[in-house]
Protein backbone atom coordinates (compact mmCIF):
# COMPACT_ATOMS: atom_id res chain seq x y z
CA UNK A 1 0.00 0.00 0.00
CA UNK A 2 2.93 2.54 0.89
CA UNK A 3 4.61 1.35 -2.20
CA UNK A 4 1.42 2.35 -4.31
CA UNK A 5 0.99 5.83 -2.81
CA UNK A 6 4.89 6.22 -3.36
CA UNK A 7 4.93 5.45 -6.81
CA UNK A 8 1.17 7.45 -7.69
CA UNK A 9 3.31 11.16 -5.50
CA UNK A 10 6.55 9.82 -7.42
CA UNK A 11 5.25 9.41 -11.21
CA UNK A 12 3.93 12.93 -12.06
CA UNK A 13 6.72 14.69 -10.22
CA UNK A 14 9.30 12.92 -12.02
CA UNK A 15 7.75 13.08 -15.37
CA UNK A 16 7.22 16.78 -15.19
CA UNK A 17 10.81 17.36 -14.01
CA UNK A 18 12.26 15.06 -16.28
CA UNK A 19 10.39 17.10 -19.41
CA UNK A 20 11.39 20.24 -18.17
CA UNK A 21 15.26 18.97 -17.46
CA UNK A 22 15.20 17.13 -21.69
CA UNK A 23 13.65 21.12 -23.34
CA UNK A 24 16.82 22.69 -20.71
CA UNK A 25 19.04 19.95 -22.06
CA UNK A 26 17.80 20.64 -26.07
CA UNK A 27 19.35 24.26 -25.06
CA UNK A 28 22.29 22.60 -23.88
CA UNK A 29 23.16 20.38 -26.96
CA UNK A 30 21.82 22.83 -29.76
CA UNK A 31 22.83 26.59 -28.69
CA UNK A 32 25.55 26.34 -25.96
CA UNK A 33 27.71 23.51 -26.62
CA UNK A 34 29.94 24.18 -29.83
CA UNK A 35 29.65 22.37 -32.92
CA UNK A 36 32.34 19.44 -33.59
CA UNK A 37 34.97 20.44 -36.16
CA UNK A 38 35.39 17.45 -37.84
CA UNK A 39 32.19 16.02 -37.70
CA UNK A 40 30.06 18.71 -37.47
CA UNK A 41 26.86 18.66 -36.63
CA UNK A 42 26.46 14.93 -36.80
CA UNK A 43 28.17 14.95 -33.42
CA UNK A 44 25.05 16.10 -31.42
CA UNK A 45 23.85 12.34 -32.11
CA UNK A 46 26.40 12.11 -28.67
CA UNK A 47 24.18 13.71 -26.14
CA UNK A 48 21.52 11.40 -26.71
CA UNK A 49 23.80 8.03 -27.08
CA UNK A 50 25.84 8.71 -24.13
CA UNK A 51 22.97 8.92 -21.84
CA UNK A 52 20.99 6.01 -23.40
CA UNK A 53 23.50 3.86 -23.09
CA UNK A 54 24.20 4.60 -19.36
CA UNK A 55 20.70 4.54 -18.09
CA UNK A 56 20.33 1.11 -20.03
CA UNK A 57 23.46 -0.23 -18.21
CA UNK A 58 22.06 1.37 -14.80
CA UNK A 59 18.28 -0.47 -15.42
CA UNK A 60 19.93 -3.64 -16.30
CA UNK A 61 21.29 -3.09 -12.90
CA UNK A 62 18.38 -2.23 -11.70
CA UNK A 63 16.78 -5.83 -12.71
CA UNK A 64 20.01 -7.55 -10.60
CA UNK A 65 19.10 -5.74 -7.64
CA UNK A 66 15.42 -6.03 -7.87
CA UNK A 67 15.60 -9.73 -8.50
CA UNK A 68 18.21 -9.97 -5.33
CA UNK A 69 15.55 -8.75 -3.23
CA UNK A 70 12.51 -10.11 -4.51
CA UNK A 71 14.12 -13.55 -3.79
CA UNK A 72 14.91 -12.27 -0.39
CA UNK A 73 11.95 -10.74 0.51
CA UNK A 74 9.44 -12.31 -1.84
CA UNK A 75 7.69 -9.04 -2.24
CA UNK A 76 5.68 -9.15 -5.78
CA UNK A 77 6.58 -4.96 -6.08
CA UNK A 78 10.57 -5.96 -6.97
CA UNK A 79 9.29 -8.51 -9.51
CA UNK A 80 7.34 -6.12 -11.53
CA UNK A 81 10.11 -3.63 -10.87
CA UNK A 82 12.63 -6.25 -12.56
CA UNK A 83 10.46 -6.68 -15.68
CA UNK A 84 10.22 -2.99 -16.00
CA UNK A 85 13.76 -1.92 -15.36
CA UNK A 86 14.62 -4.92 -17.90
CA UNK A 87 11.84 -3.46 -20.72
CA UNK A 88 13.42 0.08 -20.01
CA UNK A 89 17.00 -1.27 -20.35
CA UNK A 90 16.33 -3.07 -23.41
CA UNK A 91 14.67 -0.06 -24.89
CA UNK A 92 18.13 2.09 -23.97
CA UNK A 93 19.79 -0.06 -25.08
CA UNK A 94 18.51 -0.67 -28.12
CA UNK A 95 18.53 2.78 -29.18
CA UNK A 96 22.20 3.34 -27.79
CA UNK A 97 22.77 0.84 -30.33
CA UNK A 98 20.93 2.32 -32.98
CA UNK A 99 22.38 6.06 -32.52
CA UNK A 100 26.04 4.30 -31.71
CA UNK A 101 25.75 2.76 -35.49
CA UNK A 102 24.82 6.49 -36.89
CA UNK A 103 27.38 7.60 -35.48
CA UNK A 104 30.03 4.48 -36.59
CA UNK A 105 29.24 5.44 -40.03
CA UNK A 106 29.72 9.04 -39.79
CA UNK A 107 33.28 8.96 -38.10
CA UNK A 108 34.46 4.74 -38.57
CA UNK A 109 33.06 4.55 -41.79
CA UNK A 110 31.17 1.45 -40.81
CA UNK A 111 27.63 0.46 -39.30
CA UNK A 112 28.91 -1.83 -36.88
CA UNK A 113 32.58 -2.62 -35.00
CA UNK A 114 33.84 -5.35 -32.29
CA UNK A 115 34.41 -2.84 -29.32
CA UNK A 116 33.99 -3.88 -25.71
CA UNK A 117 31.27 -1.10 -25.05
CA UNK A 118 29.39 -1.66 -28.30
CA UNK A 119 29.74 -5.80 -28.02
CA UNK A 120 28.78 -5.65 -24.09
CA UNK A 121 25.38 -3.61 -24.92
CA UNK A 122 24.77 -5.92 -28.08
CA UNK A 123 25.13 -9.30 -25.82
CA UNK A 124 23.32 -7.51 -22.88
CA UNK A 125 20.45 -6.29 -25.04
CA UNK A 126 20.14 -10.10 -26.35
CA UNK A 127 20.26 -11.69 -22.54
CA UNK A 128 17.69 -9.56 -21.74
CA UNK A 129 15.63 -10.04 -24.91
CA UNK A 130 15.67 -13.80 -23.83
CA UNK A 131 14.83 -12.36 -20.19
CA UNK A 132 11.76 -11.14 -21.26
CA UNK A 133 11.01 -14.23 -23.25
CA UNK A 134 11.44 -16.41 -20.42
CA UNK A 135 9.05 -14.27 -18.54
CA UNK A 136 6.69 -14.86 -21.56
CA UNK A 137 7.01 -18.40 -21.79
CA UNK A 138 6.03 -19.83 -18.17
CA UNK A 139 2.24 -19.78 -17.37
CA UNK A 140 2.79 -20.84 -13.34
CA UNK A 141 3.14 -16.68 -12.16
CA UNK A 142 5.17 -18.12 -9.04
CA UNK A 143 7.82 -20.13 -11.19
CA UNK A 144 8.05 -17.22 -13.70
CA UNK A 145 8.92 -14.86 -10.94
CA UNK A 146 11.13 -17.07 -9.69
CA UNK A 147 12.92 -18.53 -12.49
CA UNK A 148 13.33 -14.56 -14.05
CA UNK A 149 15.07 -13.23 -10.76
CA UNK A 150 17.55 -16.04 -10.88
CA UNK A 151 18.31 -15.23 -14.45
CA UNK A 152 18.06 -11.39 -13.37
CA UNK A 153 21.07 -12.07 -11.05
CA UNK A 154 22.89 -14.73 -13.34
CA UNK A 155 22.78 -12.03 -16.30
CA UNK A 156 24.23 -9.30 -14.68
CA UNK A 157 26.88 -11.60 -12.74
CA UNK A 158 27.95 -11.91 -16.67
CA UNK A 159 28.75 -8.24 -17.34
CA UNK A 160 32.58 -8.11 -15.96
CA UNK A 161 33.02 -11.01 -18.26
CA UNK A 162 31.75 -9.60 -21.06
CA UNK A 163 33.19 -6.05 -20.84
CA UNK A 164 36.63 -7.79 -20.29
CA UNK A 165 36.88 -10.58 -23.43
CA UNK A 166 35.38 -7.88 -25.22
CA UNK A 167 38.40 -5.41 -24.70
CA UNK A 168 40.43 -8.46 -25.07
CA UNK A 169 38.86 -8.93 -28.88
CA UNK A 170 39.93 -5.46 -29.88
CA UNK A 171 38.81 -1.82 -29.35
CA UNK A 172 38.67 1.52 -31.14
CA UNK A 173 35.90 3.19 -29.15
CA UNK A 174 36.68 6.73 -27.83
CA UNK A 175 37.25 7.07 -24.07
CA UNK A 176 34.71 9.56 -23.19
CA UNK A 177 35.77 9.90 -19.70
CA UNK A 178 39.15 9.07 -19.67
CA UNK A 179 42.08 9.64 -17.13
CA UNK A 180 42.38 12.97 -18.71
CA UNK A 181 38.64 14.05 -19.16
CA UNK A 182 38.47 12.01 -22.72
CA UNK A 183 39.08 15.19 -24.60
CA UNK A 184 35.80 16.90 -24.38
CA UNK A 185 35.60 20.65 -24.67
CA UNK A 186 33.96 22.04 -21.01
CA UNK A 187 30.54 23.17 -22.61
CA UNK A 188 30.55 19.97 -24.35
CA UNK A 189 30.80 18.31 -20.92
CA UNK A 190 28.11 20.39 -19.26
CA UNK A 191 25.73 19.87 -22.04
CA UNK A 192 26.44 15.17 -21.52
CA UNK A 193 26.60 15.85 -17.58
CA UNK A 194 22.91 17.63 -17.79
CA UNK A 195 21.13 15.20 -20.87
CA UNK A 196 22.23 12.50 -18.41
CA UNK A 197 20.96 14.02 -15.99
CA UNK A 198 17.41 14.70 -17.79
CA UNK A 199 17.40 11.06 -18.93
CA UNK A 200 17.51 10.24 -15.21
CA UNK A 201 14.35 11.77 -14.89
CA UNK A 202 12.70 10.55 -17.37
CA UNK A 203 13.90 7.12 -16.47
CA UNK A 204 13.05 6.79 -12.92
CA UNK A 205 9.35 8.00 -14.73
CA UNK A 206 9.16 5.70 -17.18
CA UNK A 207 10.00 2.68 -14.60
CA UNK A 208 7.66 3.97 -12.24
CA UNK A 209 4.60 4.17 -14.48
CA UNK A 210 5.73 0.97 -15.73
CA UNK A 211 5.86 -1.19 -12.46
CA UNK A 212 2.64 0.40 -11.97
CA UNK A 213 0.72 -0.36 -14.84
CA UNK A 214 2.22 -3.86 -14.17
CA UNK A 215 0.22 -3.32 -10.66
CA UNK A 216 -2.50 -2.59 -12.06
CA UNK A 217 -2.34 -5.66 -14.99
CA UNK A 218 -2.31 -7.94 -11.89
CA UNK A 219 -5.12 -6.78 -9.95
CA UNK A 220 -7.33 -7.09 -12.98
CA UNK A 221 -6.12 -10.81 -13.87
CA UNK A 222 -6.95 -11.43 -9.67
CA UNK A 223 -10.18 -9.81 -10.52
CA UNK A 224 -11.02 -11.75 -13.25
CA UNK A 225 -10.16 -14.84 -11.34
CA UNK A 226 -12.49 -14.44 -8.83
CA UNK B 1 29.28 -37.59 5.45
CA UNK B 2 30.98 -36.14 3.17
CA UNK B 3 31.71 -39.41 1.23
CA UNK B 4 28.12 -40.29 2.27
CA UNK B 5 27.38 -37.14 -0.27
CA UNK B 6 29.25 -38.00 -2.64
CA UNK B 7 28.14 -41.50 -3.04
CA UNK B 8 24.27 -40.04 -2.97
CA UNK B 9 25.47 -37.73 -5.78
CA UNK B 10 27.14 -40.08 -8.07
CA UNK B 11 24.39 -42.33 -7.63
CA UNK B 12 22.55 -39.67 -9.71
CA UNK B 13 25.25 -39.49 -12.05
CA UNK B 14 24.82 -43.38 -12.24
CA UNK B 15 21.28 -43.55 -13.00
CA UNK B 16 21.16 -40.88 -15.75
CA UNK B 17 24.36 -41.97 -17.81
CA UNK B 18 22.46 -45.57 -18.10
CA UNK B 19 19.49 -44.10 -18.72
CA UNK B 20 20.85 -42.09 -21.59
CA UNK B 21 23.26 -45.13 -22.73
CA UNK B 22 20.93 -47.26 -22.96
CA UNK B 23 19.50 -46.29 -26.25
CA UNK B 24 22.05 -43.77 -27.23
CA UNK B 25 19.24 -40.76 -28.24
CA UNK B 26 20.33 -38.64 -25.78
CA UNK B 27 24.02 -38.68 -27.07
CA UNK B 28 23.36 -39.51 -30.33
CA UNK B 29 21.87 -36.90 -31.56
CA UNK B 30 23.86 -33.78 -30.35
CA UNK B 31 27.18 -35.80 -32.13
CA UNK B 32 25.05 -35.94 -35.15
CA UNK B 33 23.73 -32.24 -34.99
CA UNK B 34 27.88 -31.32 -33.98
CA UNK B 35 29.05 -33.26 -36.99
CA UNK B 36 26.22 -31.76 -39.68
CA UNK B 37 27.08 -28.22 -38.47
CA UNK B 38 30.79 -28.85 -39.03
CA UNK B 39 30.28 -30.53 -42.60
CA UNK B 40 28.32 -27.60 -43.72
CA UNK B 41 30.86 -25.41 -42.47
CA UNK B 42 33.94 -26.88 -44.52
CA UNK B 43 31.13 -26.16 -47.28
CA UNK B 44 31.89 -22.81 -46.93
CA UNK B 45 35.28 -22.41 -48.24
CA UNK B 46 36.25 -22.58 -52.32
CA UNK B 47 37.87 -25.99 -52.61
CA UNK B 48 41.68 -25.31 -52.23
CA UNK B 49 41.11 -22.61 -49.80
CA UNK B 50 42.02 -23.05 -46.05
CA UNK B 51 39.85 -22.20 -43.13
CA UNK B 52 41.93 -20.39 -40.45
CA UNK B 53 42.80 -21.40 -37.30
CA UNK B 54 40.33 -19.01 -35.01
CA UNK B 55 37.36 -20.25 -37.97
CA UNK B 56 37.97 -23.76 -37.15
CA UNK B 57 38.00 -23.18 -33.45
CA UNK B 58 34.72 -21.20 -33.68
CA UNK B 59 33.09 -24.19 -35.33
CA UNK B 60 34.22 -26.55 -32.74
CA UNK B 61 32.60 -24.34 -29.93
CA UNK B 62 29.55 -23.70 -31.84
CA UNK B 63 28.77 -27.19 -32.14
CA UNK B 64 29.61 -28.22 -28.48
CA UNK B 65 27.11 -25.23 -27.42
CA UNK B 66 24.66 -26.91 -29.71
CA UNK B 67 25.28 -30.54 -27.78
CA UNK B 68 25.18 -28.58 -24.58
CA UNK B 69 21.23 -27.32 -25.17
CA UNK B 70 20.43 -31.00 -26.12
CA UNK B 71 22.73 -32.55 -23.47
CA UNK B 72 20.94 -30.76 -20.59
CA UNK B 73 17.35 -30.45 -22.33
CA UNK B 74 17.99 -34.45 -22.32
CA UNK B 75 19.48 -34.93 -18.72
CA UNK B 76 16.44 -32.61 -17.05
CA UNK B 77 13.29 -33.75 -18.93
CA UNK B 78 14.13 -37.67 -17.77
CA UNK B 79 13.03 -36.81 -14.39
CA UNK B 80 10.28 -35.01 -16.11
CA UNK B 81 8.92 -37.44 -18.40
CA UNK B 82 9.23 -40.44 -15.58
CA UNK B 83 7.72 -37.84 -12.72
CA UNK B 84 11.12 -38.21 -10.94
CA UNK B 85 11.33 -34.49 -10.39
CA UNK B 86 9.09 -34.76 -7.11
CA UNK B 87 11.31 -37.63 -5.70
CA UNK B 88 14.27 -35.86 -6.32
CA UNK B 89 13.02 -32.63 -4.20
CA UNK B 90 11.79 -34.71 -1.76
CA UNK B 91 15.00 -37.03 -1.30
CA UNK B 92 16.89 -36.15 1.66
CA UNK B 93 20.21 -34.53 -0.32
CA UNK B 94 20.85 -30.93 -0.88
CA UNK B 95 19.36 -29.83 -4.15
CA UNK B 96 22.76 -28.52 -4.70
CA UNK B 97 23.50 -32.19 -5.47
CA UNK B 98 20.96 -32.50 -8.32
CA UNK B 99 23.07 -29.48 -9.97
CA UNK B 100 26.72 -31.49 -9.42
CA UNK B 101 25.32 -34.44 -10.71
CA UNK B 102 23.49 -33.47 -13.58
CA UNK B 103 26.70 -31.09 -14.08
CA UNK B 104 29.39 -34.07 -14.15
CA UNK B 105 26.50 -36.20 -16.29
CA UNK B 106 27.09 -33.08 -18.73
CA UNK B 107 30.56 -32.96 -18.90
CA UNK B 108 31.29 -36.48 -19.53
CA UNK B 109 28.59 -36.65 -22.50
CA UNK B 110 29.73 -33.29 -23.44
CA UNK B 111 33.55 -35.02 -23.74
CA UNK B 112 32.01 -37.64 -25.50
CA UNK B 113 30.57 -35.52 -28.21
CA UNK B 114 33.45 -33.37 -28.36
CA UNK B 115 35.52 -36.60 -28.68
CA UNK B 116 33.38 -37.01 -32.19
CA UNK B 117 33.86 -33.50 -33.30
CA UNK B 118 37.39 -33.26 -32.88
CA UNK B 119 38.78 -35.10 -35.53
CA UNK B 120 35.88 -33.61 -37.55
CA UNK B 121 37.39 -30.38 -37.66
CA UNK B 122 40.87 -31.95 -38.39
CA UNK B 123 39.30 -33.88 -41.22
CA UNK B 124 36.70 -31.39 -42.84
CA UNK B 125 38.43 -28.79 -41.85
CA UNK B 126 42.28 -29.36 -42.23
CA UNK B 127 43.47 -28.42 -38.99
CA UNK B 128 46.32 -29.79 -36.86
CA UNK B 129 47.21 -29.95 -33.44
CA UNK B 130 50.08 -27.61 -33.06
CA UNK B 131 50.75 -28.29 -29.34
CA UNK B 132 50.73 -31.26 -26.99
CA UNK B 133 47.78 -33.73 -26.46
CA UNK B 134 47.45 -32.66 -22.69
CA UNK B 135 47.49 -28.41 -22.71
CA UNK B 136 44.74 -29.35 -25.00
CA UNK B 137 42.10 -31.54 -23.30
CA UNK B 138 43.22 -28.94 -19.99
CA UNK B 139 41.87 -26.06 -21.71
CA UNK B 140 38.98 -27.60 -22.98
CA UNK B 141 38.11 -29.01 -19.77
CA UNK B 142 38.16 -25.64 -18.39
CA UNK B 143 35.86 -23.87 -20.82
CA UNK B 144 33.71 -27.23 -20.78
CA UNK B 145 33.63 -26.81 -16.69
CA UNK B 146 31.72 -23.04 -17.56
CA UNK B 147 30.03 -24.55 -20.29
CA UNK B 148 28.46 -27.44 -17.70
CA UNK B 149 27.92 -25.13 -14.83
CA UNK B 150 25.70 -22.78 -16.54
CA UNK B 151 23.90 -25.69 -18.78
CA UNK B 152 23.03 -27.43 -15.28
CA UNK B 153 21.48 -24.32 -13.50
CA UNK B 154 19.53 -23.42 -16.81
CA UNK B 155 18.91 -27.03 -18.33
CA UNK B 156 15.77 -26.96 -15.05
CA UNK B 157 15.09 -23.79 -16.09
CA UNK B 158 13.00 -24.04 -19.42
CA UNK B 159 11.54 -27.35 -18.79
CA UNK B 160 7.64 -27.82 -19.29
CA UNK B 161 7.39 -25.73 -22.55
CA UNK B 162 6.43 -27.34 -25.84
CA UNK B 163 9.64 -25.02 -27.04
CA UNK B 164 12.00 -25.83 -24.40
CA UNK B 165 15.24 -26.64 -26.58
CA UNK B 166 14.58 -23.33 -28.47
CA UNK B 167 13.86 -20.75 -24.45
CA UNK B 168 17.03 -23.07 -23.21
CA UNK B 169 18.96 -21.39 -26.99
CA UNK B 170 17.99 -18.38 -26.24
CA UNK B 171 18.90 -17.78 -22.70
CA UNK B 172 22.02 -20.03 -22.38
CA UNK B 173 23.65 -18.39 -25.65
CA UNK B 174 24.22 -14.59 -25.26
CA UNK B 175 25.35 -15.29 -21.34
CA UNK B 176 28.09 -17.72 -23.11
CA UNK B 177 29.74 -15.44 -25.25
CA UNK B 178 32.66 -14.24 -22.83
CA UNK B 179 33.79 -17.94 -22.43
CA UNK B 180 33.06 -19.06 -25.90
CA UNK B 181 35.22 -15.92 -26.97
CA UNK B 182 37.80 -17.21 -24.35
CA UNK B 183 37.53 -20.99 -25.74
CA UNK B 184 37.99 -20.03 -29.89
CA UNK B 185 41.11 -17.66 -29.04
CA UNK B 186 42.58 -20.70 -26.94
CA UNK B 187 41.59 -23.04 -29.55
CA UNK B 188 42.85 -21.10 -32.41
CA UNK B 189 46.10 -21.15 -30.49
CA UNK B 190 46.13 -25.07 -30.62
CA UNK B 191 45.13 -25.41 -34.20
CA UNK B 192 46.96 -22.78 -35.14
CA UNK B 193 49.84 -22.37 -33.26
CA UNK B 194 50.16 -18.73 -33.16
CA UNK B 195 50.39 -17.15 -29.60
CA UNK B 196 48.44 -13.35 -28.94
CA UNK B 197 50.05 -13.02 -26.14
CA UNK B 198 46.89 -13.29 -24.06
CA UNK B 199 46.72 -17.05 -24.11
CA UNK B 200 46.83 -17.21 -19.90
CA UNK B 201 44.56 -14.17 -19.67
CA UNK B 202 42.01 -16.07 -21.84
CA UNK B 203 42.62 -19.10 -20.03
CA UNK B 204 41.71 -16.60 -16.74
CA UNK B 205 38.21 -15.71 -18.31
CA UNK B 206 37.54 -18.98 -18.85
CA UNK B 207 38.26 -19.71 -15.48
CA UNK B 208 36.74 -17.19 -13.76
CA UNK B 209 33.31 -17.52 -15.73
CA UNK B 210 33.72 -21.33 -14.43
CA UNK B 211 34.37 -20.06 -10.66
CA UNK B 212 31.49 -17.44 -11.14
CA UNK B 213 28.60 -19.70 -12.52
CA UNK B 214 29.90 -21.92 -10.17
CA UNK B 215 29.39 -19.90 -7.33
CA UNK B 216 26.06 -18.77 -8.78
CA UNK B 217 24.78 -22.13 -9.37
CA UNK B 218 25.13 -23.24 -5.62
CA UNK B 219 23.30 -20.72 -4.32
CA UNK B 220 20.72 -20.23 -6.88
CA UNK B 221 19.70 -23.79 -7.72
CA UNK B 222 17.30 -24.36 -5.53
CA UNK B 223 15.23 -21.60 -6.12
CA UNK B 224 15.35 -22.77 -9.94
CA UNK B 225 14.54 -26.34 -9.04
CA UNK B 226 11.77 -26.54 -6.99
CA UNK B 227 7.78 -27.47 -6.23
CA UNK B 228 5.69 -24.25 -7.45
Amino acid sequence: MRDSQLINTGIPALAVLGGLALAAAQYFIWIYAPVEATMGVLQKIFYFHLPLAWWGLISFFMVFCASLLFLITRRSVMDRLAQAAAETGLLFSGLALATGSLWAKAAWNTWWTWDPRLSTTLIMWFIYAGYLVLRQSIDNPQKMRALSAVLGIVAFLNVPLVFLSARMWRSIHPAVFGSGGGGLEPEMMTAVMVSIAAWGLLTAAILLFRVRQLHIKDRIKTLYVF
Amino acid sequence: MGPLLNIRFLCLTHKDLKLILADGSGIVQPVLLGLILVFVFSLSTPIGDEVSAQAAASVFWLATCFALVLVFNTLYSIEETNQARTGLLLSPMPLQHVWLSKAVTGLILLLLAQFFFFPAIIVFLGQELMTGWWTFLGTVLLVDWGLVAVGSLLGALSQGHAARESLLSVVIFPLLVPLLLAGIRMGAHFFGGADDGHLSAWAGIAFAFGSVFTGAAIILFPFVYNEY
